[in-house]
């Protein structure tokens, strides 16, 4: 006797189980130009490191001489594996079987997949691409009883919160994804998605019957919708620039909130002064500029290009958010775009800051902030947004960081919107254009001086001598002389000034033990 | 292709003529918002088939600006 049989059945079933929805689901989705979950894995994951959990479940069929014919195997597929010579867990739904909607197993793994993540501590990749549940519900045989998960169960969703405060999260959407895994998708850090790719609570079906609108997926969740949104961060080409888009989003991080980000060896120097940096504001005052300009001229070169990462681009447009490196160590990066409403926080801006500052507390990353704040967005817009609750919770997260902050101001920091540029304890340089007040003098002179404007003989040139007048009293220099900003400097110092501080500011934060960052409520 | 405003605010000039050859980032008009000047570009090349606005209209987001081909 031996165990050959079962030693050969073992091998049986792995094949079945790489055999996914079957020849022809394969092609059909090949057709379609996807990859399958197996080759997306393959394609994300450092050569030949998968090192799979699971591949046994899911449904076997058997003959009539109760040998194993067949296997459904679970549409969710999960593992560990590694990314750039780091540990990574990786999971995603299999949408050659049953369209990614989960069967029973694939259902326990996709739930398994946090909980992995959260007891070994490890970054989280998910590559979604699947629907939800069915109201047939999972189970093929009706009568077939426990159909639900007891009473006593932990929810499914706990882990899924949880994980967010623990380790780095990066999920893409390279298909169709609804439902529960629209749910996963973004209980992230940060999500990507595919040109073809729809994010979607329900289908088009649902939607027709339930509010008669006659809509394809794409108009429901394609990139247009979702970017805007805020749903999800960034577009992808194709899936390679997807998974490359991820790749790129961890290097930035720890593995897990116990844990520092890792300093690279910069290849750029440090003391590197660009001189496009002394004119790149407008002395005109009503020309814009482009902020990225300034952002990529301060951080990092990187391969012949700029360390910075922007996400969430398309939302919240009048604040830039990103990752970027500053001789070597890993910094979040903030700036107004004053091309979007002179770059004025509006709600959708005031919730893409809270979050990404809480996101960047997660991970112990110190924050650079570029401003140009002009204050909060106004007019009835914006007061139907709801943008001053959203705007003193994006305040309320900036000051109750942990992390070290610096603040470059380069143009405008008006009203209260200032306050969430400016971090505990930050360091704070201030450009020559530098203009600080309650608010712009353009608007502002107006409405303190309404009555002397119309009283004077030439109203215009009253209220332009006023403003000019009140244009000068906002100037840096009387700030730095009152040591309310650290220093008053040539642009083209920005970077070499930064870094000084942040090697002080880094060592700093490093005498203290790293965890997970939890706050209380906010407005 | 349709060249849409990003923000509203009001059309303070027209820059490009309807029949022109733009080059990718040249400007359409000039849009007046929060007391700014904010170009709206082309996104690619292509000939301006239409202006859809007129100087001094208010327009809100999203707002149809050019048609280029």
């Amino acid at each position: 006797m031996s165990w050959d049989s079962e030693i050969d059945e073992i091998k049986q079933r792995r094949k079945l189980a790489k055999q996914q929805g079957g020849k022809d689901a394969v092609k059909a989705h090949h057709k379609k130009g996807r990859l399958t979950i197996r080759e997306r894995i393959d394609a994300l994951l450092d050569k030949n490191s998968f090192d799979e959990i699971g591949e046994g479940a899911g449904v076997p069929d058997y003959n009539d001489k109760g040998k194993l014919s067949d296997f459904q195997p679970a549409n969710f597929i999960l593992g560990f594996g590694r990314l750039d010579g780091r540990k990574v867990i990786v999971g995603g739904e299999d949408f050659t079987v049953r369209g990614g909607s989960p069967n029973p197993a694939g259902l326990r793994k996709s739930v398994y997949t946090e909980r992995l993540a959260l007891q070994y501590k490890l970054p989280l990749i998910r590559l979604h691409e699947g629907g939800g549940g069915s109201v047939g519900g999972t189970n093929k045989e009706k009568d077939r009883r426990p159909l639900g998960d007891p009473v006593f169960n932990e929810s499914r969703f706990v882990p899924l919160a949880e994980t967010l405060s623990a380790v780095p999260v990066a999920s893409a959407a390279l298909g169709p994804v609804a439902g529960l895994p629209a749910a996963r998708l973004v209980a992230s850090h940060f999500t990507v998605m595919t040109q073809n790719a729809a994010v979607l609570i329900a289908g088009p079906q649902v939607v027709k019957r339930a509010l008669g609108h006659d809509m394809t997926k794409e108009e429901l969740g394609g990139p247009q919708v979702h970017l805007a949104s805020g749903a999800i961060d960034n577009l992808a080409e194709d899936e390679g620039d997807a998974l490359s888009q991820i790749r790129r989003f961890l290097s930035f991080l720890p593995d897990n909130a116990w844990a520092y980000p890792e300093k690279l060896t910069s290849q750029d120097k440090a003391d590197r002064c660009e001189d496009m940096l002394a004119d790149i504001v407008p002395t005109n005052r009503r020309q814009p500029f482009q902020m990225r300009k300034i952002i990529n001229a301060v951080v990092d070169q990187q391969d012949g290009g700029s360390s910075f990462f922007e996400m969430s681009r398309k939302y919240g447009p009048s604040l830039i958010t990103g990752l970027a490196r500053l001789d070597g160590e890993s910094v979040g990066i903030i700036g107004n775009d004053c091309m979007y409403y002179a770059g004025a926080m509006t709600a959708a801006a005031a919730q893409k800051l809270r979050r990404f500052v809480d996101f960047c507390n997660s991970f112990h990353l110190p924050i650079v902030s570029f401003v140009d704040e002009p204050g909060f967005m106004i007019g009835p817009d914006s007061e139907k947004a709801g943008t001053i609750r959203h705007g003193t919770a994006a305040i309320s997260a900036v000051l109750q960081s942990r992390v070290p902050w610096a603040s470059v101001q380069v143009l405008k920091a008006f009203g209260v919107a200032a306050q969430a540029h400016f971090g505990p304890d930050g360091y704070v340089l201030s450009w020559p254009s530098a203009a600080s007040g309650a608010l712009p003098v353009e608007g502002g002179v107006a409405v303190a001086f309404a009555r002397e404007i119309a009283a004077a003989e030439d109203p215009v040139a009253r209220q332009k001598e006023l403003e000019d007048m009140l244009a000068a009293s906002q100037s840096p220099f009387p700030r730095a002389e009152g040591l309310s900003v650290h220093e008053i400097i040539d642009p083209r110092e920005t970077r070499p000034k930064l870094i000084s501080w942040l090697h002080l500011a880094v060592a700093a934060m490093q005498t203290e033990t790293p965890g997970p960052y939890l706050t209380g409520m906010r407005p | 292709m349709h060249v849409k405003s990003e923000i509203a605010g009001s059309v303070w000039k027209i820059i490009a003529e309807t029949g022109a050859d733009m080059a990718a980032d040249d400007v359409i008009v000039i849009l007046e918002s929060m007391k700014m000047e904010i170009p709206v570009i082309a996104p690619k090349a292509g000939k301006l088939m239409q202006m859809h606005i007129a100087e001094g209209d208010m327009i809100v987001e999203g707002q149809l600006i050019a048609t280029l081909e």
